[in-house]
């Protein structure tokens, strides 16, 4: 009986989530570019095409390139959503409460198309008259406006920043659902034994939300890790792949060199990355319901 | 100071960070329409205007007349897509959250465990495969293409999040319902599903919200930018051939303006869908 209710959804998942894996895997070891990639019949390579990503080297190896892209904007957003998400939950369930009505329109942020928030930041951070640059300015904090956009490291602080801007809401709500659950009473007595503080938020909120904390980061990595239409809408990778994370590289040897194979191998290794940050993820969990 | 005023300076100077971190994030969205708002003149002027200096809706009319890209059959072909992929989602997602959390079904590890990895996978990952599997079949060029592909996202995300609805349902409900003669599928329509409503508002919301967000499956399985949806629009006309920045900015309102709607709605739900660890994209 319960098959009846799964079918229609495990049909559609074997079909288009199961058999792609599959497949996948299939034609990175094919040759598959625009000649033949409506061939029924593919050429089995071997691992050629895995060779030939790791030992690509002019004018750099991608693989590599992409892959610490990767983890320099995974990281860095983590850092700054997260840090920024707790302060912000703090101070809207905790020291500015009247405000947590008002606090909800900052999920705006997070729903919007990654498209338009990609147009809306590249706009922000345009060179000649740009309103960060004007900003900056006005501050004094620069005399010169900042090609942010057009230089490799720069252009990654702008996807950074987009996506640290969308996604702080996410951060703020898990740990503001992690913070509901401690009881004032907590607080109140550890203020009667005179706590300050900051005593009660590294001896009490942060040891309680670990399991929040937890959650958030891992998930954060993951849905960091392969992110890609924000980029992607905002510099395509570039400028030099400056931007080039692994999801971007990809996408370009398969939609824009037409080299769908190697596209396929290089998303085969991104999943292998992920899988194992998974598997430590579901692992941690099963931990933690034991203990 | 006395403890007293201590503690009502401290008071001020936690709201007064709270609203100047309110403000900062909600910076630029109101620098879109601000800007949308004004002459192209008074885009890039030194110091910056925060308001319109002359108010104007030119963009708007302008960006609406456009023949280069039309706005409105885009925004309709953002409504089909959302609105497939929400009902698909809706129906499959519920359904199989029920079957999983209600019955015992052989093998419901594996499938589950199905469903958890399709929420981790890049959308590039199977934007290759299914390129060759869609050509295949007969979707690509289609509202199918973008359809299917948003499905793979929002299904999964609709199983998980609704099997915890269903399993924190006790168990007797539904054997009432059965020794009052119900079968399964009634006691899933009748009882079950009114039970859990506002799991499936949050599912539906966000399946909307991936179906409508989407702009990478429509720029790569439909070459007809006739059927492309707004996101998809924007990309192409502000990012490859450059736009005045004051149009830009009222395209990119006009496309947010049926998400802004829809989060003044459902705001509630949105919350508990992301409290849930939603996936976006």
């Amino acid at each position: 009986m319960g098959y009846a209710f799964v079918a229609p959804a495990l049909a559609f998942m074997i079909f288009f989530v199961a058999y792609p894996i599959i497949y996948n895997l299939i034609m990175s070891l094919q040759l598959v570019d625009v000649t033949t990639l409506t061939k029924p019949d593919k050429e089995f390579i071997g691992l050629t095409n895995y060779i030939n990503i790791f030992t690509q080297s002019t004018p750099m190896n991608y693989l590599w390139n992409s892959f610490a892209k990767t983890m320099i904007y995974t990281v860095e957003c983590i850092v700054f959503q997260f840090t920024i998400g707790f302060f912000f939950a703090i101070v809207y369930t905790q020291k500015a409460k009247k405000l947590k009505g008002i606090s909800g329109l900052l999920l705006l942020s997070y729903i919007l198309p990654a498209s338009v928030c990609s147009i809306l930041f590249k706009f922000m951070f345009w060179t000649n008259g740009g309103i960060i640059n004007e900003l900056l300015k006005a501050c004094g904090l620069i005399n010169a406006p900042v090609e942010w956009l057009t230089t490799p490291n720069n252009a990654m602080w702008s996807v950074v920043i987009a996506n640290i801007w969308n996604g702080i809401p996410f951060n703020m709500i898990l740990i503001v659902s992690g913070l509901v659950t401690i009881s004032n009473d907590v607080y109140e007595s550890a203020t009667i034994d005179g706590a300050n503080a900051w005593q009660q938020f590294t001896k009490i909120t942060v040891p309680l939300l670990k399991p929040a904390i937890k959650m958030v980061l891992v998930l954060g990595f993951i849905y960091t890790f392969k992110c890609f239409e924000l980029i992607y809408a905002m510099t395509s990778g570039g400028p030099t792949s400056g931007t080039e994370l692994m999801t971007i590289y990809a996408y370009r040897r398969a939609f824009m060199e037409f080299n769908f194979s190697e596209g396929a191998a290089i998303s085969n290794i991104l999943l292998v990355i992920l899988m194992i940050v998974g598997f430590l993820y579901t692992k941690m969990i099963k931990k933690d319901e034991v203990a | 100071m006395s403890p007293k005023t201590k503690k009502r300076l401290a008071a001020v100077i936690w709201y007064t960070i709270g609203i100047v971190c309110f403000l900062v994030m909600l910076f630029p969205l109101f620098w879109m329409i601000s800007c949308s708002l004004r002459e192209e003149t008074y885009i890039f002027s030194t110091p910056p205007h925060f308001l319109p200096p002359k108010f104007t809706l030119a963009a708007y009319v302008k960006q609406l007349q456009t023949e280069q890209f039309p706005v409105l059959p885009s925004l309709k072909n953002s409504m089909i897509i959302a609105l497939a992929t929400t009902v698909i989602a809706g129906v499959f997602g519920t359904l199989a959250s029920y079957g999983l959390a209600r019955f015992r079904v052989k093998g419901a590890g594996i499938i589950i465990m199905l469903f958890l990895i399709s929420q981790m996978l890049p959308q590039t990952f199977s934007l290759i495969p299914c390129f060759v599997i869609f050509k295949n079949i007969g979707v690509f060029n289609t509202y199918w293409a973008p359809i299917l592909g948003c499905c793979t996202a929002a299904i999964p995300f609709s199983v998980i999040m609704l099997r915890s609805y269903f399993m924190s349902i006790p168990k007797e409900v539904d054997d009432a319902a059965l020794i009052d003669g119900c079968n399964h599928l009634q006691s899933f329509v009748r009882i079950m599903i009114p039970i859990v409503s506002s799991g499936i508002v949050v599912s539906l919301v966000f399946s909307f919200l991936q179906g409508y967000g989407d702009m990478m499956y429509s720029l790569t399985y439909v070459a007809d930018s006739a059927k492309w949806p707004i996101t998809t629009g924007i990309y192409n006309v502000v990012g490859r051939y450059g736009l005045e920045w004051n149009r830009a900015m009222a395209f990119g309102f006009i496309a947010v303006l049926p998400v802004i709607v829809i989060f003044l709605l459902m705001e509630k739900y949105i919350v508990e869908g992301l409290a849930a660890g939603a996936v976006k994209g």
